[in-house]
């Protein structure tokens, strides 16, 4: 049959539309999704704090007036937001973080696991957030 | 014939590798600037405290160690999110080239500033 193989063969030379990951408007919002992509989302925020935390080190290690002024810094409204953000960024990547290798070591890959996992670490960083947030005001 | 993608392939379980050994360390190590930071922001640490604690070969060493792991732990985790959202190869694979250049110079530079303290 002519017509057929000509059909396949044109499906054949077409690219195919696979579904490209993460599909965020396509796939169901869910905890386990929620906990993955605020991973992700920590993370950047930690890429960010690794050289301002080296700048302001670099700062402090200088003159005594660079350390006084460094200091004074840390309290403005702005780097203490800073400092906060990090802060919570740093406890949700460390336990998500902790909550991957034990997904990679065959630990909680039950569907119900994987969301009791994801839910408890999301309210670690929420506690760590407001304990953070009272410490730091 | 097979299509090769940037990024797939091959060199997956490599970068699975070293993203978790990177993790272990940092998992240990990132801590503890964070702990540095609020000991200075809380008083607690002085500039001479601050510089007995840095000062030091062993706090080099870690220094050296953290930013080792940042530089390949953020490399390879912004590298996964660029080929999950960028579906350009055209524009994905400068975008991760320039970000290997990017992180490069700043594990250069960064670890520059913590072998010339106190020197």
């Amino acid at each position: 049959m002519p017509d057929t193989s000509r059909h396949e063969s044109a499906a054949a030379s077409r690219p195919l539309a696979r579904p490209l990951s993460p599909r965020l408007s396509v796939y169901r919002w869910h905890v386990g999704m929620i906990a993955s992509l605020a991973h992700r989302a920590s993370g950047m925020v930690l890429v960010l704090f690794v050289p301002f935390y080296l700048w302001v080190l670099h700062g402090m290690t200088a003159s005594p007036d660079e350390f006084d002024r460094m200091q004074r810094m840390l309290h403005q409204p702005l780097e203490r937001f800073t400092l906060w953000v990090a802060g919570v960024a740093i406890i949700y990547h460390f336990c998500s973080g902790i909550r991957f290798l034990c997904l990679d070591a065959g630990w909680g890959e039950s569907p119900r696991m994987m969301r009791l996992t994801a839910r408890i670490v999301l309210a670690a960083a929420a506690l760590a957030a407001v304990v953070l947030g009272v410490l730091l005001w | 014939m097979r299509r090769r993608e940037a990024g797939a392939a091959h060199n997956g379980l490599d970068e699975w590798y070293w993203q978790r050994l990177s993790a272990v360390v940092l998992l240990v190590l990132l801590p503890l600037p964070f702990a540095l930071l609020v000991g200075v922001y809380c008083g607690r640490l002085d500039q001479l405290g601050l510089l007995d604690l840095l000062d030091s070969f062993t706090s080099r060493l870690l220094h050296t160690a953290l930013i080792l792991a940042v530089i390949a732990h953020a490399y390879l985790g912004l590298k996964m999110i660029i080929e999950d959202y960028v579906h350009t190869a055209g524009l994905r694979v400068p975008l991760i080239g320039s970000m290997l250049v990017l992180t490069g110079i700043s594990g250069l530079w960064w670890l520059a500033i913590i072998w010339a303290w106190g020197g």
